[in-house]
């Protein structure tokens, strides 16, 4: 069903356009790294809170509160550098496994950060439940990032 | 120039030889997880750098006086950068040709002395004065310096770092 869209992407004029340099899609990789950096550091000085390590001085929500704009950016900074490289490669990616894992943990991930997680950064103290979702968080996290790198090595 | 590097080109060529680093350069899985894993451990490194950075540019986490941050960020920063230096020197020591005549990887690796540099002259200069600013949600100029160097030193090292594959100079 999605093979069509994914395909006719792949013919768009900014899709084309991207491809017709060869730096403009490497740098792009590269500063998607950079937010990868920035929005890893924010989820995991609070994942790290939740666990009891870190910065344990301060209450859960409040380094969750400190934390939050900076995961926002982050967030936002890795789509606007991550549909391009779709976009450019799209049929690739279409038929990559670790591209469409990537996905579905990346749904479930934003999913128990605006549940599960976002109910859990309310608290004061690591308790046994915020220590489980932040194993959880981490690992969802650390999941959709080998599955990223592994579109590229091995697709 | 070509002349004056040869000694080291020499040892790089000496490791490539050496039967574990043809025998990770040969595995098909070995590299591409050593990437997985340096990445990972990246994210841990850099991105905890970040937290600490914002905090000295006096734009992030300013709840927490800075010296409280340093203290309890410094062993996973310590974790990220150790994971990231066993990766990398492994990725390094499995292929070094590659990354001999690549103009990334010495950017790279340049640059990571540059934000060495920034780091030590931080501790032993501005950290000195800290309990002057530690609270304030205003950070002297040192600090503000410091961070903004070493966001924009670690953002390059990422940056170049993802290029390596990309031997755009070479012959």
């Amino acid at each position: 069903m999605l093979q069509g869209f994914f395909e006719a992407m792949g013919q768009w004029p900014i899709s084309q356009a991207i491809g017709s340099s060869i730096w403009i899609y490497p740098l792009i990789q590269a500063i998607h790294l950079v937010f990868l950096a920035l929005f890893a550091g924010g989820m995991m000085i609070v994942d790290l809170r939740l666990l009891g390590y870190g910065m344990r001085s301060k209450t859960v929500s409040q380094v969750a509160s400190d934390a939050r704009p900076w995961v926002i950016i982050g967030f936002l900074g890795l789509v606007a550098t991550g549909v391009p490289q779709l976009m450019q490669n799209s049929t690739r990616e279409y038929f990559s496994e670790f591209f469409w894992y990537k996905m579905y943990l990346i749904a479930f991930g934003l999913i128990f950060l605006f549940t599960v997680r976002r109910k859990m950064t309310q608290g004061a103290e690591a308790t046994t439940a915020s220590k489980v979702v932040g194993l959880i968080s981490m690992a969802i996290w650390t999941g959709v990032t080998i599955n990223a790198r592994l579109i590229g090595l091995f697709t | 120039m070509a002349e004056m590097m040869m000694p080291l080109r020499n040892v790089f060529q000496w490791v490539s030889e050496f039967p574990t680093s043809i025998a990770i350069r040969e595995s098909l899985f070995f590299s591409p997880y050593l990437t997985v894993a340096h990445v990972i451990s990246m994210c841990l490194f850099a991105g905890l750098i970040v937290m600490m950075d914002l905090r000295l540019l006096g734009v992030g986490n300013m709840s927490t006086p800075f010296s409280e941050l340093q203290k309890r960020l410094f062993p996973w920063q310590m974790l990220g950068m150790g994971m990231s230096s066993v990766t990398g020197l492994t990725l390094a020591y499995s292929d070094p040709m590659r990354f001999y005549v690549n103009i990334f990887f010495w950017t790279k690796m340049l640059v990571m002395v540059l934000a060495g540099i920034n780091a030590w002259a931080f501790h032993y200069i501005t950290y000195n004065s800290v309990v002057s600013w530690d609270s304030r949600a205003t950070t002297p100029f040192g600090a503000k310096l410091s961070g903004a160097l070493g966001m924009l030193l670690w953002a390059i090292v990422i940056v170049s770092g993802r290029l390596i594959p990309y031997n755009w100079f070479q012959n």
